[in-house]
């Protein structure tokens, strides 16, 4: 297991490189000038050519590419993703103070969507054409079809404005999250809900079920201690990459609700051209999405000897 | 009823009447929740918290001006400038600007307010590049306790109108606006909770007239249904930026929409100096018959569902004072649009061609984003196809594509959005439209590159800029649109845009700026 842990570590290095490569060029060759852009956002109008070329020169942008590149990989290494040109803040502070926000909309998300997702995906595969079937079917495709921002929409019309029970948006006390953590919840679940479904359904028909029940166990034993249990194992992946989308592509949701989280942060960035942020958002959740993928791979290693000896 | 539900009375028939409303959001719009607050505080959703925080710091101030802080002068809302913290002012020649100020004012931790304070401001300016004023580190001379001179370091008659802008807002020396808050304003920082709200309470030592509030809320809404939505549930009292196309919804929902005079513009502007195939805009017919062929009226109704007015100058007309009248409204007259291109020797039945070359445009949708206006490019897609022209829309989807591709020319026509923050009526004519600097920077110069008429624009933006008096300025500042407009028919304007926000019953009466930025929230008042 320790060398299975070792390797999944240090092929992580030339990944990191790549996606710190990757980010660093995406950002630089959009097209618009940053300090024309920062100046305008701060000025409130167009800023003239002297205030352009002070700004730029302020910002380490007559540079070449690779002098700014480098300067950046070196300083990211240590830490310092830089200042945003936005406003000013270090990068890490801005994402650091963000991020909590996002992992707990996203943890909350998650946790509703395997609580909705894996008794609805077991009950339809248990009772296979029956009423709940039909119901999850349904509820798959329109969970499927609605945009994130629709049922957002839905839930705070319903919850805020004629039930009063949920504030619109916000962050300052608990019962704000619960609009956006069920918004992100009902769009994982419906996909999550029919692979739990698919994987029940294949688990329940192979030998050792009918093993289990000629051995006389009772039937939610069988379906919960061995198909349930087995049928988990693909889904610790799916959720793994699921829950690194929520992470990284709450954006909507974060801007309908006024969560102060690192989507909403990044899409502030890339329309303002704040390179430094979009660079270290990228670096900063390539990381993570790195450290969940390890974290699955291992526990995917623990679940399935296979795993390990391969 | 609604204050019923919210104290968790909810059967299950009345769940279920709220489910059915969830599941019909466009079609049923419940009147506007009543709001459980009793005090005098009012709950205002703002859009976005756009504050800095580095040395250029700005909260408090701008974009979200809570009345914290204040300026030397102020901008009324017809955009004329009114004393402050500055109680008099007079120009000495060549260049500087003596200004006394305001006595028996103090910051809101007991500071008196006085000539160091200014000074420090202005040097603060000064480090950050000295604003539009051109300030420089020794701009700022005092002469006394109450007396300052400021001398740019580059001829600016127009000072006094650019000061009065938020960001330009009077701290106490050595404040750090990223740190702590402390202003002259009528409101007091309570507590500021980034990208969640901002609570101000009423300065009660406050030297001019006492809001008649207890304080403010201002909580930070994004997205502008949610903000629309956090009225209607009766979570805030009163919201900012209604969005245009959804005004209509205020009313429904049993709120009151208020409106300010004229402050922004939304304005087409074509190519001069293009070159092939985005040449054609050079041909003066075409450019007049453009002007002709669109009917402002459809845009304002079908765009913007009323909730504008057709534009006839880019700048707010109010800046430009008596002199507006100078500014000729365009009109709107199909037939003369083409007999003036017939004329040209642009002819055909369907799309109009002049020796095997086609009428066709193409539209640059837009600036700040393509977003920001809606349904127009279509509209007037549809109108120039009536008079032969043919246009293919291109839609940017912010700020810098657009200008990536004006800086390079790329395009016939240019829509483009914009509004003015400070009391200077020369200042986006202009920057928009004066001849570029020889060698100077093509980014920098890309509007003048574009659209610059030349030296019979260029000389009254001369004038404007060594006027003292302000009616000098206004008059040069409305020959000026008038030859973008009615001379050289570079600037089609189309629409000028007020601000609305809606109000719940609470609010009895509120005095919106056509500014947001120069927003007064001492003008709040609340029924009961």
């Amino acid at each position: 297991m320790g060398m299975f842990i070792l390797r999944r570590l240090l092929l992580l290095i030339p990944i990191w490189i790549g996606i710190s490569l990757l980010a660093f060029l995406l950002a630089s060759l959009t097209p618009g000038d940053p300090a024309r852009l920062i100046l305008q956002r701060e000025l409130g109008h167009q800023p003239n050519t002297e205030q352009v070329e002070e700004a730029r020169e302020r910002l380490g942008l007559n540079d070449p590419l690779p002098v700014q590149y480098l300067r950046w990989l070196g300083n990211a290494a240590t830490g310092d993703l830089g200042n945003s040109y936005r406003n000013g803040a270090p990068v890490l502070d801005s994402l650091a103070d963000r991020f909590p926000a996002t992992l707990k909309m996203a943890g909350l998300g998650l946790a509703m969507s395997v609580a909705l997702a894996v008794p609805l995906g077991t009950l339809a595969a248990v009772f296979r054409n029956g009423p709940i079937d039909h119901f999850s079917r349904i509820f798959a495709l329109v969970g499927a079809a609605m945009p994130g921002f629709w049922v957002a929409y839905l839930l705070i019309l319903l919850f805020s404005v004629n039930l009063g029970w949920l504030p619109v948006a916000g962050s300052s006390t608990w019962k704000h999250i619960i609009l956006p953590a069920v918004t992100l919840g009902i769009a994982g679940s419906a996909s999550l809900m029919r692979v739990t479904r698919s994987e029940m359904l294949e688990n329940l028909g192979l030998d050792y079920v009918r093993t289990a029940r000629s051995k006389g166990l009772t039937s939610s034993a069988v379906i919960v201690r061995h198909a349930l249990r087995n049928a988990l194992i693909p889904l610790t992946t799916i959720l793994g990459m699921r829950f690194a989308g929520m992470l990284g592509g709450a954006v909507i949701v974060e801007t309908i609700f006024s969560w102060p989280g690192v989507g909403k942060l990044m899409i502030d960035a890339i329309f303002d051209r704040d390179y430094p942020m979009i660079q270290g958002f990228v670096i900063f959740m390539g990381t993570v999405t790195l450290i969940i993928n390890l974290i699955v791979d291992i526990g995917y290693g623990l679940i399935d000897p296979r795993v390990r000896a391969h | 009823m609604e204050g019923k539900l919210r104290s968790g009375q909810v059967n299950r028939r009345r769940f279920v009447q709220a489910v059915a409303a969830g599941a019909t959001v466009a079609g049923s719009l419940p009147a506007v929740g009543t709001s459980a607050q009793t005090d005098g505080v009012v709950r205002i959703g703002v859009s976005e918290d756009g504050y800095r925080t580095d040395e250029r710091a700005n909260i408090g101030f701008y974009p979200l001006n809570t009345g914290i802080f204040e300026s030397l002068v102020t901008l009324t809302n017809d955009y004329q400038i009114e004393p402050l913290l500055a109680e008099s002012w007079e120009f000495v020649e060549p260049n500087t600007w003596r200004i006394v100020l305001r006595q028996g004012v103090s910051f809101h931790d007991g500071t008196p307010f006085n000539a160091d304070a200014v000074k420090y401001t202005m040097g603060r300016i000064a480090s950050n590049g000295g604003g539009v004023m051109g300030l420089g580190p020794e701009s700022c001379v005092i002469v006394d306790d109450f007396t300052v001179e400021i001398t740019p370091d580059r001829p600016n008659r127009r000072f006094m109108q650019q000061i009065g802008h938020p960001n330009n807002s009077i701290l106490p020396v050595d404040l750090n606006p990223a740190e702590s808050r402390n202003g002259t304003g009528p409101f007091r920082e309570v507590e500021y909770v980034v990208a969640d709200h901002y609570t101000v309470e009423t300065n009660t030592e406050y030297w001019g007239d006492k809001p008649e509030i207890d304080g403010i809320v201002f909580s930070f809404y994004p997205d502008p249904t949610a903000r629309m939505l956090a009225l209607q549930a009766g979570d805030v009292d009163m919201i900012t930026d209604v969005a245009r196309p959804s005004a209509g919804q205020i009313e429904q929902m049993g709120a009151t929409l208020m409106k300010s005079p004229v402050g922004a513009y939304e304005a087409m502007y074509i190519q001069l100096h293009g070159e092939e195939p985005y040449h054609l805009g050079s041909d003066p017919a075409i450019r007049e018959a453009i002007g002709l062929a669109i009917d402002r009226e459809v845009i304002v109704q079908n765009a913007w569902q009323g909730n504008a007015e057709p534009g006839y100058t880019m700048i707010p007309p109010a800046i430009l004072g008596d002199s507006v009248s100078l500014v000729a409204e365009p009109a709107y007259d199909l037939e003369k649009a083409k007999s003036i291109l017939e004329e040209a020797g642009w002819v055909g039945d369907d799309v109009r061609e002049k020796d095997g070359t086609p009428l066709k445009l193409v539209i640059i949708n837009g600036y700040g984003t393509a977003a920001d206006h809606g349904t127009v490019p279509e509209i007037l897609q549809a109108q120039l196809r009536e008079a032969g022209i043919e246009l293919e829309i291109v839609q940017t989807p912010d700020t810098a594509t657009y200008e990536q591709r004006l800086a390079v020319g790329e395009g016939d026509l240019w829509l483009e959005a914009g509004g003015q923050n400070d009391g200077n009526p020369g200042f986006l004519p202009e920057l928009l439209f004066s001849s570029p600097e020889e060698g100077g920077d093509p980014e920098s110069t890309m509007y003048g590159r574009a659209f610059a008429p030349g030296e019979i624009f260029d000389d009254q933006i001369a004038i404007s800029q060594a006027a003292v008096e302000v009616a000098d300025v206004q008059e040069a500042a409305a020959v000026g649109m008038n030859i973008l407009i009615n001379e050289v028919h570079v600037v089609v304007p189309l629409c000028g845009f007020y601000r609305m926000i809606g109000a719940s019953e609470r609010i009895a009466s509120f005095d919106l700026h056509p500014s947001g930025v120069n927003q007064k929230w001492t003008s709040l008042k609340l029924n009961g």
